[in-house]
C-alpha cells in the first residue's frame, strides 16, 4: 500500500514538471542589491517575455556552483573582479560572462560619518586604534573584501589591528549598535548597501588604491542558454542600469514593499529603460 | 616533524570530480526519485486551501493526541498562515517528510543489520560519527555539483544529517531485547525472521521510535542550511533575514519551523501508544 501511494506520489511529481522550455530560473543570494535586481528581471521576464520564472535565494558559492552546472540558468549578481574572484577561479571556465549590469560599485573601509578619520592612514594613530580596541570588523572569510583588508592591514602597517571574521549581517548589526551610541567603529563596507541609507557613513580614503575601486556587478549565464532560450540570453545580456535605479528599488524594499511590488512599481515607472533591454527580441 | 601537508583536500576535490563524471546517470536517477517525492508530497499539501489541510491536520492531532495536540495544532497553523508563511512552511515540511522517509527506510535495515552482525556495527559506527559531526557546510558545494541546485540537495544533506539515531536506536532497541526471550524463540525453532519480526522488532519498537522521533527533529534543523543550495521553503526566509539583519522577520519564520517541530515530535511519540491502545 506504502509503495503504491509512493508511486503514485512520484508520477504526480514528475507529471507537474512539464514545461521545461519556458521556465527560468535565476539563482540569487539575499542581498538588498541582488534582491532589487533580480526579482526587476523576473519581473521584466515574467510581463514582457511570457515566461515562468522560478528564484532559487542561495548563498554564493551554491549560486556559482549551479550557474556553472546548468541547474540554473542565469545569475545577475556576480561581483566582479575582486569580490566574488575565488568562485571565478574555480567555475568561471563553466559560465558567460555576459557584462556588466551595474557599474559604481565600491568597496573599502568604512565609518561613521562623525569620526575624525578620513583616511586609512589615519588609523595608525594610537588614539584611534584604542578607541576602537585594534578591531576592525569584516565579513564572511572568503570573501573578496576580506582578502583586500588583509592586505590593506599589511600595505598600510596598521599592525595592532585584527580583522574580525564574521557575517554581513552581524558587521551591519555592530556598526547600528555603534552608530546608534555615537561610538567610533570601522566595518569593511560596500555600495549599493542599505547601511548608507539607514546611516550617515564615509569611506576611508585608500591611498595605495589597495580596494581597487572600480568593481562591477555582471550578469552570468549557463554555458548553452543562448541555444535553448535566446530571448532570454539576449535580455539579459542588454540588461543594465544604474546604482540610482537600484538604490530607488532598494529603498522602496526597506520602506516595506514586498521586493515584487517594488520591481513591478520599477519597471512601469521605467518603460524606456525596459524598452532598451528587451529590444529586438521578438 | 618534517612529513609535507598531506595532499587531503586535493584528494578530496579529485573525488568529486571523478565522482561528477561517472556517476552522473545514479544521481540523476537518485535526483528524480527524490525530486518526484517531495514535489508530490507538497502537492499534497497545497493542492487544498490551506484551511482545509489545517483541519484535517487538526483531526489527526486529535485521534492521536487528544484535544490539548488538537488544539496546539490549530492554533499553531493558524498562526503560521496568518504571518503568510503558509506556502514555505509547506514547501519545507514536504522537505523534512521526504527526508524522514528516506532516512527510516534506509535506516531501521541497517540498524537490525548492526544489531544482527558485530563486524557490521564496527564498521558502521564511525561512519556515524563522521556523517554527525562533519559540518554540513563542508559537503554543500559537493551537494550541488552532485543532485543541482533545488530541494534534492537538502534532501540528502538532511538524510545525512538526520539518519544516524534511526541507525543507532533500532541497533540499540533489538540488542536489548533480554536473552531469555530470544533464547526461548530459538528453542521453540522460530526462524530468524520469525523472531526478527514477531519478537525483536515489536519490542524494540518504543526505542526504534524514539530514534525516528530524533531524526524528524534533526532533519527539521537542516531546512535554513538546505535553503542555501535551493530547498528555498521557510529556510529562506529566515536565512534572508539573518543576513539582512532582520530579528523580527528572522523570528516569524523561526516560530513556523519551531510549531512543525513541535507537531511532528507530539504526533510521532503518541503515534506509537494508539496502537497499543
Amino acid at each position: 500500500m506504502s509503495g503504491l501511494l509512493l508511486a503514485a506520489v512520484m508520477l504526480a511529481g514528475c507529471s507537474s514538471s512539464g514545461s521545461g522550455s519556458q521556465t527560468v530560473k535565476l539563482a540569487y543570494v539575499a542581498w538588498d542589491s541582488e534582491i532589487a535586481s533580480t526579482y526587476v528581471v523576473k519581473e521584466v521576464l515574467e510581463s514582457k517575455l511570457n515566461k515562468t520564472v522560478e528564484l532559487l535565494q542561495v548563498d554564493a558559492g551554491p549560486m556559482f556552483a549551479g550557474v556553472a552546472g546548468g541547474s540554473a540558468d542565469a545569475m545577475v549578481a556576480a561581483w566582479l573582479p575582486s569580490t566574488h574572484a575565488s568562485y571565478m577561479e574555480k567555475y568561471g571556465k563553466d559560465l558567460e560572462d555576459l557584462g556588466v549590469n551595474l557599474d559604481g560599485t565600491k568597496i573599502g573601509l568604512t565609518v561613521p560619518a562623525y569620526m575624525k578619520v578620513d583616511s586609512i592612514e589615519d588609523l595608525t594613530d594610537t588614539a584611534v586604534a584604542d578607541s576602537m580596541d585594534h578591531k576592525i570588523i569584516g565579513i564572511e572569510p572568503g570573501a573578496g573584501i576580506m582578502s583586500a583588508t588583509e592586505k590593506a592591514l599589511k600595505d598600510y602597517k596598521l599592525d595592532g589591528y585584527t580583522l574580525v571574521e564574521s557575517s554581513s549581517a552581524a558587521m551591519a548589526q555592530e556598526l547600528q549598535k555603534a552608530y546608534d551610541a555615537n561610538k567610533p567603529i570601522v566595518v569593511t563596507g560596500w555600495t549599493p548597501h542599505w547601511m548608507f541609507a539607514n546611516m550617515d557613513l564615509k569611506y576611508l580614503n585608500d591611498p595605495k588604491g589597495v580596494y581597487g575601486g572600480d568593481e562591477q556587478i555582471h550578469t552570468l549565464a549557463r554555458k548553452g542558454l543562448n541555444d535553448d532560450q535566446p530571448d532570454v540570453h539576449r535580455f539579459l545580456d542588454q540588461f543594465q542600469w544604474t546604482p540610482e535605479d537600484m538604490a530607488k528599488v532598494m529603498v522602496a524594499i526597506q520602506g516595506g514593499q514586498s521586493p515584487e511590488e517594488a520591481a513591478k512599481a520599477w519597471v512601469e515607472a521605467n518603460p524606456d529603460k525596459v524598452k532598451e533591454w528587451t529590444a529586438g527580441i521578438e | 616533524m618534517n612529513i609535507p601537508k598531506l595532499p587531503l583536500g586535493r584528494m578530496v576535490e579529485k573525488l568529486e570530480e571523478w565522482l561528477t563524471l561517472y556517476f552522473g546517470p545514479v544521481f540523476d536517477f537518485i535526483h528524480s526519485v527524490i525530486g518526484g517525492m517531495v514535489e508530490g508530497i507538497e502537492a499534497l499539501l497545497t493542492f487544498l486551501p490551506a484551511l482545509v489541510v489545517i483541519l484535517l491536520i487538526t483531526a489527526l492531532a486529535y485521534w492521536i493526541g487528544k484535544w490539548r495536540l488538537a488544539l496546539f495544532a490549530l492554533i499553531g497553523l493558524l498562526l503560521i498562515d496568518n504571518l503568510g508563511l503558509w506556502g514555505p512552511s509547506m514547501q519545507s515540511l514536504a522537505l523534512v517528510l521526504a527526508a524522514s522517509v528516506l532516512a527510516v527506510l534506509i535506516g531501521v535495515p541497517i540498524g537490525i543489520l548492526c544489531a544482527q552482525s558485530g563486524k557490521a556495527r564496527n564498521i558502521i559506527t564511525p561512519v556515524l560519527d563522521f556523517m554527525q559531526t562533519m559540518p554540513a557546510f563542508v559537503y554543500l558545494l559537493p551537494a550541488v555539483s552532485f543532485f543541482s541546485l533545488g530541494v534534492v540537495p537538502g534532501v540528502i544533506a538532511s538524510i545525512i544529517f538526520a539518519i544516524p539515531p534511526t541507525i543507532r536506536l533500532t541497533n540499540l532497541g533489538i540488542r536489548q531485547v533480554s536473552s531469555e526471550l530470544v533464547e526461548a524463540a530459538d528453542a521453540f525453532g522460530s526462524t530468524p525472521n520469525q523472531k526478527l519480526f514477531k519478537l525483536q522488532l515489536p519490542i524494540a519498537m518504543p526505542t526504534i521510535m524514539a530514534g525516528i522521533n530524533q531524526t524528524i527533529m534533526l532533519s527539521l534543523s537542516m531546512v535554513v542550511i538546505s535553503s542555501m543550495i535551493g530547498a528555498q521553503g521557510v529556510g529562506a526566509y529566515v536565512y534572508r533575514a539573518v543576513s539582512q539583519a532582520k530579528t523580527g522577520a528572522g523570528f516569524e519564520a523561526g516560530l513556523a519551523i519551531v510549531v512543525i517541530a513541535i507537531l511532528l515530535d507530539r504526533l510521532t511519540q503518541n503515534a506509537l501508544k494508539i496502537k497499543h491502545k
